[in-house]
């Protein structure tokens, strides 16, 4: 369960993100983040990552006080969430298969266990007639679905999305929803921060909409203010 | 554990090959760093020795007044060895005087036998002193004390060079400790580049919860190999460039008092030396890079 309390966000330059911001999402939720830029979307990714500290009031993300984390803990609770943004990330020199299993290594996963949840992974994604593919032999959905098969990889119970369909067609957006769908069934919560409204239109789910920092909107059937 | 020590030398050996020029840069000014301290390193030793040599050599003579009776002696000798800086007081009588004198001459001393009888020579103390930079106020100072007619030693000279060599050690050291942080200075700047042209992996390793010390351990090991690779050329030529100096040299400068150091197990010594500090400076200097460059991120 994600929870935040009267989170405030200043940032060193005296930009205000978030104002005064509390938040309740459930185990297994579906939730669009929406909102224009500088809305305080980001902010509100980096600080469930842990990227940020809150000004102000409390993120609790399965009862751990993110902001509270120690320096060296960051890593180990960065295990149990998973994040995806828009500019797919994947590591060039290495294969659909070994970019998932980058997730896995780096946690000194043992190389049994990274092949068997890879392969997983990858029956998960439908890519895994794809495995021995580099990154750029991919479309861009498929490259989501390979940034998507990596967050997912260590089993994590809640998956971040910064805008994960921004750069693709509506036809590779409709997969990476229904992917994200797919995923959400098995239990695992998911965030996506977005500005792309005809997905927000199509796929309903409860929707929150930021503006300057605060809820504008939360709805749990996925309606919302136009600002 | 195994697995993780595997990767980190894998990665390590990667960032070494693909940033082969940054790399080969920092080796060759390395190696040239490295050099220089061999060749300190061979300077100084060698001035040690030849200082060592010299001090061993040199000894104050001192004669004893004529008017100081034989049951004194053992007082005045206790005397000038509470002298600081004296290392040892030997006497000599006067027949002994006598001896050593003729042996100077080989065998035409021989004709200074018929002054056996009558030896004009004065008893005296032969005074070794611990270091050659004292010697001058050692000599002094025995001057001072009732009994003794006078005091000679090699010279200002043996004690200016004495202190021209210490000078040229202690200036040799202040350069060896100034160009140490030159070296980890460029393997940190080397460090940083592998840093940042591995920006997107290091992010990517952060976002699935790799720890700081998964990072940067393959920088550190980077920063470690190319010291050593860095002090293998300066080794060997340590080790073959001192044995031809020193066949060239006949193993002494100048004369056969100053004897130069042998090559073994010197030189070896000196690659070791220089070896520790390959991976001394290369530990330091990525240590440092890759916890400023990882630090200030969470």
């Amino acid at each position: 369960m994600i929870v935040l309390e009267n989170v405030s966000k200043i940032y060193k330059n005296g930009t205000k993100a978030l104002n005064d911001f509390s938040l309740e999402i459930q185990d297994g939720e579906f939730v669009y983040i929406i909102g224009e830029t500088g809305s305080g979307k980001s902010t509100l990714i980096k600080l469930l990552n842990g990227e940020e500290i809150p000004t102000k009031g409390r993120v609790l993300v399965n009862g751990t006080n993110v902001g509270r984390l120690r320096f060296g803990k960051v890593p180990l609770y960065r295990r149990k969430i998973g994040v995806v943004f828009q500019d797919y990330q994947l590591l060039k020199n290495k294969t659909v298969f070994d970019n998932i299993a980058f997730a896995l290594e780096v946690i000194n996963k043992s190389k049994e266990e990274v092949r068997k949840r890879v392969k997983e992974v990858l029956e998960i994604i439908d890519l895994a007639n794809e495995f021995n593919s580099y990154p750029t032999e991919l479309s861009g959905g498929q490259q989501q679905r390979v940034v998507i098969g990596r967050a997912i990889a260590n089993n994590p119970s809640i998956l971040i999305c910064d805008e994960p369909t921004g750069n693709l067609d509506p036809r590779h957006s409709k997969e990476i929803i229904e992917l994200l769908e797919k995923i959400n069934r098995s239990g695992t919560t998911i965030i996506v921060v977005t500005h792309d409204y005809v997905l927000v239109d199509t796929y309903k789910k409860r929707t929150i909409l930021l503006d300057n920092g605060s809820i504008v909107s939360d709805d749990s059937e996925g309606g919302y203010i136009h600002v | 554990m195994f697995r993780r020590i595997g990767r980190a030398f894998k990665e390590a050996w990667w960032g070494i090959r693909h940033h082969r020029a940054m790399v080969f840069s920092t080796v060759v000014t390395i190696s040239i760093t490295l050099a220089i301290l061999s060749i300190l390193g061979v300077l100084i030793a060698n001035i040690n020795q030849i200082t060592y040599d010299i001090e061993e050599e040199i000894q104050v003579f001192v004669k004893i007044d004529n008017d100081v009776e034989e049951k004194d002696i053992e007082e005045l000798q206790l005397k000038v060895s509470r002298i600081s800086g004296v290392a040892g007081v030997v006497y000599s009588d006067a027949d002994s005087e006598l001896t050593y004198f003729i042996e100077q001459y080989g065998e035409s001393g021989s004709i200074f036998e018929i002054y056996r009888d009558d030896n004009p020579l004065s008893r005296a103390f032969i005074v070794s002193v611990s270091t050659g930079f004292s010697i001058s106020e050692v000599s002094k100072q025995i001057g001072t004390l009732d009994g003794i007619a006078e005091v000679n030693f090699g010279g200002f000279a043996i004690e200016n060079f004495i202190c021209l060599l210490g000078g040229i050690r202690k200036a040799g050291l202040v350069l060896a400790l100034a160009i140490i942080p030159l070296a980890i200075y460029l393997i940190y700047n080397t460090i940083k580049i592998t840093i940042h042209s591995r920006r997107e992996e290091i992010g990517i390793m952060r976002l699935v919860g790799a720890t700081n010390s998964y990072i940067r351990i393959p920088l550190v090991l980077e920063g470690i190999f190319i010291g050593i690779i860095g002090a293998i050329l300066p080794c060997v030529g340590t080790v073959f460039g001192y044995q031809y100096f020193y066949e060239q040299m006949n193993g002494q400068l100048i004369s056969g008092i100053l004897k130069l150091v042998d090559v073994f197990p010197f030189t070896l010594y000196v690659s070791a030396i220089l070896l520790a500090v390959g991976v001394f400076v290369g530990l330091i200097g990525s240590w440092w890079s890759a916890t400023r460059s990882l630090r200030w991120k969470r």
